[in-house]
């Protein structure tokens, strides 16, 4: 067919064009926040005390989720048209619009995170500081704290769910247009959360077995991704046109093609180094490399987070409800 | 048949013609008053609408210039900004409504690249060195020129060329003087051909301003290379898509898939140069299987038989080889139009200068007309109005000429708007005479003439150059002196006659005052008429003041003129023939002369013949163009609103043309013609929609001048191209799609 | 109350873009931005070809996307059928610009809000049709109340055959098309 369109505007011609790395790395840092709650709650209330209190992944993860979370919402805050009307946000609730919800959810969670984080604040820290307003809001949140990691924990999946749903609200936009999506994000947050409470451990026990937690999230985000790709690929045209980027070698889609390969290496990659990790012999401290190598395939995992926010925020852009007809 | 003639857009009843107009108001309010809320009240007059309307809200009812329709609009003014445009419902030639480009006027108009100032040339022509000068120090400068050059050549050295309404007032410069070499290129390089085929057939062009075409309600229409939607004539492309929509048979006759083409119910996609002989043929079949208009052609037309016996042995056989189409869709078409015949049309086209034998051309175009009866038959070529308005002048007649005008060259049958080409010839050689002055008015001569590098010796040629324009034009920027002249939303023109199916009267008035320094042309012609000593042929006070005495004369009221943009001249719609309306003739035999006797006493085919012309050798494709809906010729390339809508123009080459010479959909290539001349660069736009042995390019792109800064370099010019011509040895109009080409990829 | 839709008889099309720039001088479109577009589809090989000609706007959808999505109640669904932007209200996050399956909104460039076709409101309110169709050179565009069975409109759609765009996408589109290729009579 020829086709010649006059008046075509550039933002939706010949692809859609609004969203770029600003709400991907938004999309990926809302989902890292969302995991590091989740499981920095669950490092804290674990059963049996695997985790001492004062292990770094305890006490700094509280602390870095809502700086990381609120830089997520600047990469956002960025990519408005009229940051200056940003306070319609909270004039209103809609309550189909999963933006509407998201605004809110996302002011909601920050109380919880703070006040977490206060109540996770290790005696030792305290005992050097002055007698503050700080150290007195920290010890009179410190009964609260199984509560407000069970509350924190919540709140984590909630928020990595989030960034998922949004996207797959669009029946114009057939790849992100999916349930499985949400699940993918979901999972991936959590593995990028764990990821980096790997990284932050510094007990050998608590990287071991944040690590096992970890092989479970990958093979399921490995599982949930390979679930998209199928399901499109089983559906009507429209969707299975959407995932063709991800499948074709030509100048054009290479770089769709390419995070597909990374994905495909990344992750199992990961699933392998983390497997040699828990099956080995751990009864003496880790070496060095032993180490480089656990904080490595932690990397990986983060590293694929990325790629899979971005492959998808883009190639989501380039899929369209059934082309001009 | 009776039952789908209601629903013709109008009827053929002698009614008074204020009620014709009427009526169209009281069909366009009911179709508004369907919805519950939609009551638009119809447009009665500017001053109605601004009191309805309340505020601070002007309507200003004008003429459009975009191109030469002619349409009515109507300008919304707020606080002295023109902010809308809209057609004007009583003007016949608008309807209400305008196209992109009469809607895009505000970009003209407030257009950053539009000449501002008057300028004098201070560098060597062709470099963009001027300096600003003041009016009173343009024109005496101009003024002293024109004198020097009267002084040692002779009135005669000093020539004009123009187009649309700025010529009207130079023509009293320059015939003033006593010089008549004065031509526009709507004659030679558009439509001469076609007028002067009419002519010596009925006596009588089908009218330049509106085709008298009855498109509405014609039930076969014919299009030879008329692409109506790409050329984007208002009313008649309205009535084009109103016959669409009612079903009417459209046959297609174009080397390209037109928009008009896939409107049709038949393409015939014709090897170009070889309409005659799909023409003849058809002759042929309509006299020989007899459907023919035998009363018709009894009683109007004289030549019959000779013409049965010319065309005998064009038969379909021959000419399916001769066109490369197949015999069966030269014979159904033609049988089409003899069942539905008269109520279908040969469209007569309109730019009309393509192969050299093009009065010929139009000659067979304009007998089949006449031997089926359309010309004053609903749905054919309906009759002129009747209208009688006696001409108007202020100024006393022009002094006869110095010496005989070469604009009209060795052709017995070129028109009075004279030959452009042969002016520049004569501008080279000094022979007869030298001319050393133009004055180029409205018209971007280096992209309308053919053979663009001899329009530059010309002008190379010259003691001086005058451009009064608008736009920055490649012509403007060669010129000595640039006189900057206002735009149509900002002047007065007129009266302007308008002849449709009824006659009236439009004028146009400014919307709003002439920006920058530029002056209305009336202005600019007048004031150089005063400084040449001229004040016989100046403009007594005011245009506006000319106007109003013309109106007062012819039994019109200016100040309803002016409030409602057009006013009709009750009783002068007589399209068909009946008993009391007989068509009249002018021709020596006062019949429509299938056999030219005119063309008998000059010497020529007296019935067109067929004679093959060059065709392209392999890997050559000849060179056609045409036109883009939103854009007139160069004129628009630079508005805002419409260059965003067509940037730049593409080649159109055949796809397995494309695929066998290798080269890609989108590709930048570069044209190189018969001549060794190469192109800009273009995109290959690679298509099923055009033949194997033509390409296609819409003609105005490729704009040298800089100061045009968004059309400056977009697109290839194809007039660069066009270095050879054929012309027409009746009219001397010039032949312009005879040019080959070849792809040459870009490295 | 009315309700607005458009019938846009494609076969009357000629693909002349009066109703672009119409629509861009009436609304005060930025440069290049468009509320309206021209589709010509040629299918075929030569000679033996087929052509479509198709305007396209926003649909003034029944069951609109960008209405669900809209986080401020910027975009909203008003009693005359018609889908419009309160630009107040608009923070321009582009969810609807993404939600929407005819890619019929753009974020004005002039202004940062997300934008589009309006049917022309302010001149419904005047009792003017939308500027597109006061100026389709080949009233291709009609214009009127669907809930008036005596509106040209519901005269069209009773007496042809018609379709929305996307029909499947169940946006419940108010612009109906009839006549996608002119009769070959």
């Amino acid at each position: 067919m020829e086709l010649t369109i006059t008046g075509a505007n550039a933002i939706t011609f010949p692809i859609l064009h609004i969203w770029d790395w600003r709400v991907a790395i938004y999309l990926f840092l809302g989902g890292l926040t969302g995991g590091l709650m989740t499981m920095s709650a669950v490092a804290n209330l674990r059963p049996g005390k695997v985790v001492p209190r004062d292990q770094p992944c305890c006490w700094r993860i509280p602390l870095i989720a809502p700086i990381l979370l609120s830089l997520g919402m600047f990469f956002l805050f960025l990519d408005l048209e009229l940051k200056s009307h940003m306070f319609w946000f909270y004039l209103t609730f809609q309550p189909l619009s999963p933006m509407s919800w998201g605004s809110w959810l996302l002011i909601l969670i920050y109380p919880p995170m703070i006040l977490y984080a206060f109540a996770v604040l290790p005696d030792e820290l305290k005992s050097g500081m002055a007698d503050g307003f700080i150290k007195r809001f920290a010890d009179r949140m410190r009964p609260h704290l199984l509560r407000l990691a069970r509350i924190n924990f919540v709140c984590g999946i909630l928020l990595a769910i989030y960034t998922g749903i949004l996207l797959s609200t669009f029946v114009a936009r057939p790849l992100w247009n999916s349930a499985i999506l949400p699940v993918l994000f979901l999972v991936s947050g959590m593995s990028t959360g764990t990821a980096l409470m790997i990284i932050m451990a510094r007990k050998n026990e608590v990287k071991l077995f944040f690590t096992k937690v970890d092989i479970w999230l990958i093979f399921t985000e490995i599982m949930v991704l390979l679930l998209l790709f199928y399901g499109h690929y089983t559906s009507d045209a429209v969707h299975r046109l959407a995932i063709m980027p991800f499948f074709n070698t030509s100048h054009q889609f290479f770089p769709y093609f390419l995070s597909i390969v990374f994905l495909g290496i990344f992750l199992p990659l990961a699933i392998v180094l983390k497997f040699l990790e828990v099956t080995g012999d751990h009864s003496v401290e880790l070496t060095p490399s032993g180490k480089f190598l656990m904080n490595a395939s932690a990397v990986l995992v983060l590293l694929g987070g990325l790629v899979v926010r971005f492959a998808l925020v883009y190639a989501g852009q380039l899929s369209g409800y059934g082309g001009i007809m | 048949m009776a039952g789908s003639f209601d629903r013709f857009w109008i009827s053929s009843t002698k009614e008074d013609v204020m009620a014709f107009s009427r009526r169209n108001f009281l069909k366009y309010a009911a179709m508004s008053a369907g919805g519950t809320l939609l009551a638009e009240t119809p447009f009665l007059s500017a001053r109605a609408r601004e009191k309805a309307e309340g505020g601070n809200v002007r309507y200003v009812p004008t003429t459009c210039e975009m191109c030469f329709w002619k349409c009515g609009v109507i300008a919304k003014v707020v606080g002295g900004e023109v902010v809308k445009l809209e057609g004007n419902p009583l003007h016949p030639q608008s309807r209400g409504r305008l196209c992109a480009r009469g809607q895009a006027g505000i970009g003209l108009l407030y257009d950053k690249d539009r000449l501002k100032v008057p300028m004098i040339r201070t560098g060597p022509r062709g470099e963009n060195r001027y300096k600003q000068a003041s009016w009173d120090e343009a024109l005496g400068y101009v003024a002293d020129k024109l004198k020097g050059v009267e002084d040692k050549y002779g009135p005669e050295a000093v020539a004009l060329f123009a187009h649309g309404s700025p010529g009207t007032y130079f023509n009293n410069v320059v015939r003033g003087m006593g010089s008549a070499n004065v031509a526009y290129p709507s004659f030679a390089q558009c439509l001469g051909a076609r007028e002067v085929a009419w002519e010596l057939t009925y006596g009588q062009g089908p009218n330049s301003t509106c085709e008298r075409v009855d498109l509405a309600n014609s039930r076969v229409i014919v299009l030879f290379g008329t692409h109506l939607g790409e050329n984007m004539h208002n009313s008649q492309t309205q009535e084009f898509a109103e016959a669409v929509g009612r079903g009417a048979k459209i046959i297609s006759v174009d080397p390209r898939y037109s928009t008009a083409a896939s409107k049709a119910s038949m393409w015939l996609p014709i090897k170009p140069g070889t309409d005659l002989a799909l023409l003849l043929t058809w002759i042929n079949i309509i006299i020989s299987e007899g459907w023919y208009d035998k009363e018709y052609v009894e009683k109007y037309t004289t030549g019959f038989e000779e013409l049965k016996k010319e065309v005998k042995s064009y038969t379909p056989a021959w000419a399916a080889q001769e066109t490369d189409l197949p015999m069966r869709q030269i014979v159904e078409s033609v049988r089409d139009l003899g069942r539905y015949a008269p109520n279908v049309m040969l469209h007569p086209g309109r730019h009309f200068s393509w192969h050299g034998n093009d009065v010929q051309r139009g000659r067979a175009m304009a007998i089949v007309n006449a031997l089926l009866g359309t010309w004053g038959r609903p749905g054919g070529i309906w009759l002129p109005p009747k209208v009688n308005l006696a001409g108007f002048s202020e100024n006393p007649e022009h002094p006869k000429a110095n010496k005989d005008a070469v604009v009209f060259g060795d052709y017995p049958f070129a028109g009075g708007e004279g030959l452009t080409q042969v002016l520049r010839e004569t501008t080279i050689k000094g022979d007869p005479y030298p001319i050393k002055a133009w004055i180029v008015a409205g018209t971007n001569l280096i992209k309308t003439m053919p053979k663009p590098d001899l329009t530059r010796r010309a002008i190379d040629n010259l003691d001086l150059l005058v451009a009064v324009d608008v736009m920055p034009t490649d012509t403007v920027m060669m010129a000595d002196v640039i006189l900057p002249e206002a735009t149509y939303l900002e002047r007065h023109d007129g009266l302007f006659t308008i002849t449709t199916r009824e006659a009236g009267i439009a004028l146009r008035q400014p919307a709003v005052a002439p920006m920058y320094q530029s002056k209305p042309a009336w202005w600019i012609g007048s004031e150089l008429c005063k400084k040449m000593g001229l004040e016989q042929y100046a403009v007594k006070d005011t245009w506006e003041g000319r106007m109003r005495r013309q109106a007062k004369k012819w039994g019109i009221g200016f100040d309803e003129l002016a409030d409602t943009g057009y006013v009709a001249i009750p009783g002068s719609a007589a399209p068909y023939i009946t008993a009391t309306n007989q068509p009249v003739f002018k021709t020596p035999s006062k019949k429509i002369e299938l056999v030219s006797s005119e063309l008998e006493e000059e010497d020529f085919d007296v019935i067109p013949k067929y004679e093959p012309i060059e065709q392209p050798k392999k890997g050559e494709y000849r060179l056609l163009y045409g036109r883009s809906p939103v854009h007139t010729f160069t004129r628009t390339v630079n508005n805002q609103w419409l260059w965003e809508l067509k940037k730049e123009n593409e080649v159109w080459l055949n796809k397995k043309e494309a695929d066998r010479i290798g080269v890609k959909n989108g590709e930048i290539v570069r044209l190189e013609n018969q001549d060794r001349v190469v192109s800009e660069p273009v995109r290959v736009r690679a298509t099923e929609r055009i033949r194997r042995d033509c390409v296609f390019m819409i003609h105005g792109f490729g704009q040298h001048s800089p100061a045009m800064s968004r059309a400056y370099n977009r697109g290839a010019d194809d007039q660069k191209l066009i270095t050879r011509y054929k012309v027409d040895p009746i009219c001397g109009s010039t032949g312009m799609r005879v040019n080959f080409v070849k792809i040459i990829k870009e490295a | 109350m009315p309700k607005y839709a458009m019938v846009i008889d494609q076969s009357r099309c000629v693909g002349c873009m009066a109703c672009v720039v119409a629509c861009k001088r009436e609304n005060h479109v930025p440069p290049e931005q468009y509320r309206t577009r021209v589709l010509e589809m040629v299918n075929g090989e030569f000679p033996r070809l087929k052509s479509e000609m198709r305007s396209e706007l926003c649909n003034h959808c029944d069951h609109a996307p960008c209405v669900t999505v809209c986080p401020t109640g910027a975009s909203h669904k008003e009693d005359d059928g018609t889908v419009q932007i309160d630009r107040r209200k608009c923070v321009g996050c582009k969810a609807c610009i993404a939600a929407c399956p005819y890619n019929a909104r753009y974020i004005n460039e002039e202004h940062g809000y997300a934008d589009k076709c309006s049917f022309c409101q302010h001149r419904l309110r005047a009792g003017k049709k939308p500027a597109c169709v006061a100026t389709c050179i080949g009233q291709s565009r009609i214009f009127g109340d669907i809930d008036d069975p005596n509106s040209e409109v519901s005269r069209m759609l009773r007496d042809n055959s018609y379709r929305v765009l996307k029909k499947a996408a169940g946006t419940r589109p108010n612009v109906y098309y009839i006549n996608q290729f002119p009769k070959k009579s």
